[in-house]
């Protein structure tokens, strides 16, 4: 992508010069990105929305030049902890108030607000400055798949998925489980079971 | 005091007062509050603007360096190298350009970044074979070290 002319166009001011390469338009343009969270960490996800929210995947970027994207998240319902995050994780505030201070399971908040979690991580993860609010606006979070139609007329681009979702037992086929290659033979195929004590006995089967 | 004579009641009295209040004030007239009005207050802002404008001079090197590296890590992820197999694959090539310059050219020549980029990445290449590989020489090679002397 050219991004060189209007960047060296604002540099001029009023120097009349001989520009040899074509205009190109729309350098500064805002794009919309959508970002499917199903099965994802929502570590991941913040990762990639908050360099995207930036405008840190441009080379034209400069923190003053307000060059960040819009991003579009859907199925922030269906995120995925990795480990026992999903108990173990707590999400603390404090009203202001006295006695006001709360903490909260991932799981606990993730009820009461399926997009507080993603949206908290890419708070986090944005520079602690006043744009920060900014880039938040720029921001579109979905717990499912539904999106009004407007901001669905302006999507350009899918992300895509920052952790790769592997397949269930379930979703593998018969036959590609039956092609994929037994690297050694199982203790207990066929007729010879387990008993008590660790014992292996070969059990007939009486027809 | 009594003053005898004539000459004596002729002072010296500054004249040009106007223009030594407007030379320190023509440098704060783009500060806020009373500081870019008033005498006494804009010379300490002043002073402390042109301080602070002085020890700026080596953070500035800092932060244009932060900022290229930035730039040319971006556009290098446009091209699916990240930036520091770019930058040491390039130096391993050769390629001694330093990062205004690599990030210039990721702005106004993007071709020539493009090309930049795959050079790195065959460099790269080569280097894991020469690691995990054969020994066998590839063609085409690029991690030959030219020698000019």
């Amino acid at each position: 992508m050219r991004w060189g002319l209007l960047v060296a166009a604002c540099s001029f001011r009023c120097v009349k010069r001989q520009l040899s390469f074509p205009q190109q338009w729309a350098t500064f343009a805002r794009a919309w990105y959508l970002l499917d969270a199903r099965m994802q960490p929502p570590g991941k996800i913040a990762a990639v929305t908050a360099v995207r929210l930036e405008g840190r995947h441009k080379p034209i970027y400069h923190a003053l030049s307000d060059c960040g994207d819009h991003v579009v998240i859907i199925n922030t319902r269906h995120i995925a902890f990795s480990g026992n995050k999903w108990e173990q994780k707590v999400y603390s505030s404090h009203s202001g108030y006295p006695g006001g201070f709360k903490q909260v399971t991932a799981t606990q908040l993730h009820m009461k607000d399926p997009t507080a979690i993603v949206k908290l991580t890419i708070y986090r993860m944005l520079p602690k400055n006043l744009q920060r609010r900014t880039m938040m606006q720029r921001l579109h979070l979905f717990p499912d798949d539904v999106i009004p139609e407007d901001i669905q007329k302006n999507l350009v681009e899918e992300l895509p998925q920052p952790r790769a979702v592997p397949k269930r037992l379930d979703e593998y086929t018969p036959e590609e489980i039956a092609a994929f290659p037994m690297v050694w033979t199982p203790l207990f195929a066929g007729n010879r079971r387990l008993t008590h004590y660790g014992q292996i006995h070969n059990i007939k089967v009486d027809h | 005091m009594v003053l005898l004579s004539a000459p004596r009641w002729l002072r010296n009295r500054l004249t040009d007062r106007f223009w030594r209040v407007q030379e320190v004030l023509k440098y704060a007239r783009h500060f806020r509050g009373r500081k870019n009005r008033c005498y006494k207050l804009a010379v300490r802002s002043v002073r402390r603007a042109f301080v602070k404008s002085t020890k700026a001079r080596r953070e500035k090197k800092r932060f244009l360096r932060a900022l290229w590296i930035t730039r040319i890590e971006a556009a290098s992820l446009e091209h699916g190298l990240k930036y520091p197999a770019f930058i040491s694959n390039l130096l391993k090539s050769q390629v001694e350009l330093n990062r205004k310059m690599i990030a210039d050219l990721a702005i106004y020549e993007p071709k020539t970044f493009k090309s930049l980029a795959a050079l790195a990445q065959r460099r790269r290449q080569e280097g894991f074979l020469a690691a995990l590989g054969d020994g066998k020489e590839p063609e085409g090679i690029f991690s030959r070290i030219v020698h000019h002397y």
